[in-house]
């Protein structure tokens, strides 16, 4: 959250300034906070329909941000805005509760946690270096003839065995999940 | 349209934000605001005849102190309330030093010997007074919600009534240079209540007025 803060600010000042990759770093990511925002909050189609009028609202008002403030408490305060207006134009009486700006931020690093400790339960059932090549190559982007270069191995080797890993972790995965829906 | 696609249109072409865009917002809020409620009480009411002369005195220093005073900090407050997130504790914490001002200048003028409480409280234009502060201030409530259409108000009803707070203040400013009550207390009672119906009108009014 505070890395977070940190990050979307640079973001956020480079795109003040006329940084227009900044800026669409900025958005993607916000997209990423306010999907998951707004998906809890609203049917599916509202929801994306929030996601865009949050992010039109952003760029619109974005001389309104104060820089000595918080950036996240800015965001939040514009999607907040906009699930109410959401809520009024259907006419239902909802109550947003008086949440405070971790709340748009926090669900992501929730869902992330989660999956980084799945990922690590699966890459423990591999042999230890089929386990290295796929953390290697499919989590942390080292290109294929690094990896080959690494382990000795022919590129193909390489190749052959990480996407033989990833398959039998795939056919894993769905044993699991029949197993969890018969119980 | 897809929301890459948005992303896409929004981020090309993007224009560098000029730096002061809010305080330019509220500057022109403020000479919008101050000049029409000027041409509304030059218009509907005059100046008081005897400006020249009540400009050397203390009842009407007192008069535009205070109502300049609570104008300034009504300007901070829809300043903060037009920045989502920001907070508005100090601004409204700051109030308070205006009001504690008037009403300690009051309770001095009516522990003198001899004063009459009543018509230091109650003047001659008691009853009049809060409502014509509300209509001369009525310009300026526009001038500030048009200035605020502009920011991004998120909390309306709040950004309506600091919008009322400045707008009321500006008025009952303006309005000094046509009544001719100098007592704090009058000034403490009934300014303050012209001053508090415009922003518990524009509370109200900004609950739609203000939405974008």
């Amino acid at each position: 959250m505070i890395a977070q803060e940190a990050q979307y600010r640079t973001w956020m000042l480079a795109a003040l300034m006329g940084d227009d990759g900044a800026y669409r770093l900025l958005l993607h990511a916000l997209t990423r906070n306010l999907r998951s925002y707004y998906a809890r909050r609203l049917d599916r189609g509202a929801a994306e329909d929030a996601v865009q009028e949050t992010l039109i609202a952003i760029h619109a008002r974005r001389a309104t941000y104060d820089p000595s403030l918080p950036f996240t408490a800015w965001v939040y305060g514009i999607a907040r805005y906009k699930l109410i207006d959401e809520y009024r134009r259907h006419k239902r009486r909802a109550t947003v509760p008086l949440d405070e700006a971790p709340e748009l931020f926090a669900h992501d690093a929730a869902v992330e946690a989660i999956a980084k400790r799945d990922v690590n339960k699966l890459l423990a059932k591999l042999p230890p270096a089929k386990r290295q090549l796929v953390r290697d190559i499919k989590l942390d982007g080292v290109s294929i003839a690094d990896a080959a270069a690494r382990t000795g191995m022919s590129q193909t080797a390489v190749k052959v065995s990480v996407h033989r890993a990833v398959k039998s972790l795939g056919d894993g995965l769905a044993g699991n999940e029949g197993g969890r829906d018969a119980d | 349209m897809r929301t890459d696609d948005l992303i896409a249109t929004l981020s090309s072409r993007l224009e560098p934000v000029r730096s002061g865009t809010v305080a330019r917002v509220l500057l022109g809020m403020l000479g919008l605001g101050l000049a029409a409620s000027t041409l509304v009480m030059l218009l509907g009411l005059g100046l008081r005849p005897d400006l020249g002369a009540a400009m050397h005195s203390f009842g009407m220093w007192t008069k535009l102190a205070y109502t300049f005073a609570i104008a300034g900090f009504g300007l901070w407050v829809v300043e903060r309330a037009g920045r989502p997130g920001a907070p508005l504790g100090r601004p409204l914490a700051l109030l308070a030093l205006p009001l504690l001002a008037i009403a300690l200048l009051a309770g001095l003028q009516m522990a003198q010997p001899g004063a009459d409480a009543r018509s230091l409280v109650m003047g001659h234009s008691a009853l009049v007074c809060p409502f014509i502060i509300v209509l001369v201030a009525a310009p300026a409530l526009l001038a500030a919600f048009w200035g605020l259409r502009r920011l991004a108000p998120t909390r309306l009803g709040l950004a309506g009534a600091g919008a009322g707070l400045f707008a009321g203040a500006l008025g009952a400013f303006v309005y000094a240079f046509y009544c001719t009550e100098v007592a704090a207390p009058f000034i403490a009672v009934w300014y303050t209540l012209g001053i508090a119906l415009t922003s518990l009108l524009g509370g109200i009014l900004g609950r739609w007025a203000l939405r974008w």
